[in-house]
């Protein structure tokens, strides 16, 4: 078992807004009687995280995860509870303990958009006091993992966004951090960028033995690299556990996709519902609970007594099955 | 101290690549700097040749005078542009960045910030400016004012340094502070440029005590020359200037320190 890098208690972050009103009279008030309103943007979390885990922060917008993660990584002090990451506070010991992380923001980039990134990681050098041996090292195994050779010397406002996100990813990571914050690192990307993204992330992982947190709006980031997952609504913590314990332990319903040669007469087995597809009703969507029908069964009925020319299982939509948690509709704990 | 000023020169390095990346821009930017600049004292020149003098002040003492401003505003802007701008860095919420790193905030934003071309420009004429009048205001440049007159350069430079550490922190609260910025040191800014003695109470209290250009130009300058107009103010005022920067900026420092726990990073 390896030991507990992260260690989150009972932490929470009360933001005050200033609640604005409109019109000329609005804007008078908004000066004179300012009307404020509290907001738990974090609400009671704890969590632990073990060493060279990944794991995976969901939540909609507003959900939390950005406050929980800028918390972590020491920008913003929590209203109560304690954060131990590797022995430090991280908003009390700023200086030493951001040393030890790498942040990725999605949305903001590190490096100097005139410049090369190159450029930009030679000054990054200097900030984290990087020792010119292992910078090096770092450097040609980067420009190799995230295929940046082509691009290494061109100024960044020339990059695409992918190129660019992986430029901003090697400088997270050059000065050999133990725990990365990734926040929404394959936002706006294409579906080739965000593999090259994935994978090297996965790579990293496994290989270094890197302590990785993750947030995102696409959960084929989360299938395709955390095990674990994380969500979070309206600063509260709604599940912690693995992708495919949510999947086997709280959605019960599957789906089998069939074809038929003929048209089938009234399909009639017990506590499966059965709708069309088509217009010509040949494709059937048959939808049935793992807990009352199994698939097997099923299965040897469909095919023994229909003549069916395609028939197919359907995975869970994991998307789905998120909307679903946000929504209420599946309760998890 | 040696790994500060290489991290500095890393910055300086970077920093001029990028304005390099715009070569035409860059070499018009710091002249336009300078002409924009000097345009202001070359119409103080014609008006002089007119007056004469303005409360006895002669047009070599008040180009004195005026190179103080440009001489510690141009290494002011290598130093503190972030400052200036900083209600800009909390809108686009890069202090995140700044904060996910192992140094001080502080000593990112002022290693990091130069703007050296506008600097250059500021400089210049400064420089110009000191090198036209030092000679002519009856000053002996000996070891100890040679040592005044850099201590005053330094100390002038922290001053408008804490002004702005100051102007920065409130932006932590406020986010934009431009108005204020505008009224409080562009403003009069453009007043220090004269001798204080020609404004009325008001605003020679304001170039004192509030926003001290006073002990940026002024007071420096009367210690070297002696002007009669010194008469109206405590005669201490001469003596402490060199040290009011450096008490202000601490002051400044501590108070943005504090402030900087309120800092609520912006939302994605």
């Amino acid at each position: 078992m390896s030991k507990t890098i992260i260690d989150v208690q009972n932490i929470s972050k009360i933001f005050k807004i200033t609640k604005r009103k409109t019109g000329f009279k609005g804007a008078l008030a908004n000066i004179f009687h300012p009307e404020h309103e509290y907001k738990k943007a974090v609400n009671d979390i704890s969590f632990n995280i073990k060493e060279g885990e990944m794991v995976g922060f969901i939540g909609p917008n507003g959900a939390g995860k950005s406050t929980t993660v800028k918390m972590l990584s020491g920008i913003l002090y929590p209203d109560s509870g304690n954060i131990n990451i590797s022995g430090y506070i991280p908003h009390k010991q700023r200086k030493e303990y951001v040393a030890n992380i790498g942040v990725v923001f999605g949305q903001k980039s590190q490096i100097s958009w005139d410049l090369s990134p190159l450029d930009s990681y030679e000054v990054i050098k200097h900030i984290y006091k990087i020792p010119d041996k292992k910078y090096k090292e770092n450097i040609e195994r980067f420009t190799e993992l995230l295929d940046m050779r082509k691009f290494i010397n061109q100024p960044v406002r020339q990059l695409s966004l992918g190129q660019r996100m992986r430029a901003d990813i090697a400088a997270a990571l050059l000065h050999s951090p133990k725990i990365v914050f990734f926040d929404e690192p394959t936002i706006g990307i294409d579906v080739v960028g965000k593999e090259k993204i994935r994978s090297f992330i996965k790579t990293l992982n496994k290989t270094d033995n890197i302590t990785m947190i993750f947030t995102t709006h696409d959960m084929q980031d989360i299938e395709k690299t955390c095990e674990r997952l994380i969500i979070i609504d309206d600063g509260k913590k709604l599940y912690d556990g693995s992708l495919d314990a949510i999947k086997s332990n709280y959605v019960s319903s599957r789906i089998i996709e069939a074809e038929f040669e003929q048209l089938p007469e009234k399909i009639d087995i017990p506590y499966v519902t059965v709708s069309d597809v088509d217009k010509n009703r040949m494709k059937k969507v048959i939808t049935f609970d793992t807990g009352k029908t199994s698939i097997n069964s099923l299965m040897s009925t469909l095919l023994n007594n229909y003549s069916i020319k395609d028939i197919s299982v359907k995975e869970p939509e994991i998307d789905a099955i998120i909307s679903d948690i946000y929504q209420g509709k599946i309760i998890v704990h | 101290m040696k790994d500060i000023v290489s991290l500095f020169f890393a910055y300086a390095k970077s920093g001029i690549k990028t304005r390099f990346q715009y070569k035409l821009d860059s070499v018009v930017s710091s002249f336009a700097v300078f002409f924009r600049e000097a345009a202001g004292i070359i119409a103080m020149y014609f008006a002089l040749l007119k007056f004469d003098t303005i409360n006895n002040w002669n047009i070599n003492e008040l180009m004195f005078l005026f190179s103080l401003i440009f001489i510690t505003y141009g290494i002011f802007i290598v130093f503190f542009m972030a400052l200036r701008d900083f209600s800009d860095w909390i809108k686009h919420g890069d202090i995140d960045r700044v904060m996910v790193r192992p140094r001080g905030i502080l000593t990112q934003l002022v290693l990091c910030g130069a703007d050296w071309l506008a600097s250059l420009g500021h400089g210049t004429l400064g420089i110009t400016l000191f090198i036209l009048s030092a000679n002519n205001v009856g000053v002996e440049w000996n070891a100890a004012t040679i040592l005044y007159y850099v201590i005053s350069i330094a100390s002038g430079v922290l001053i408008q340094g804490a002004v702005f550490l100051f102007f920065s922190a409130i932006s932590i609260y406020f986010i934009e502070t431009q108005s204020l910025k505008e009224i409080m040191y562009w403003n009069l800014r453009k007043f220090a440029g004269y001798p204080i003695s020609i404004y009325n109470k008001f605003i020679q209290s304001l170039l004192i005590f509030v926003v001290p250009f006073a002990f940026v130009n002024y007071f420096p300058a009367q210690f070297l020359l002696r002007k009669p107009d010194m008469s109206t103010y405590p005669e201490w005022f001469m003596y402490i200037s060199p040290f009011v920067g450096i008490i202000l900026y601490i002051i400044a420092y501590f108070f943005w320190k504090f402030s900087m726990r309120y800092y609520k990073s912006t939302g994605n």
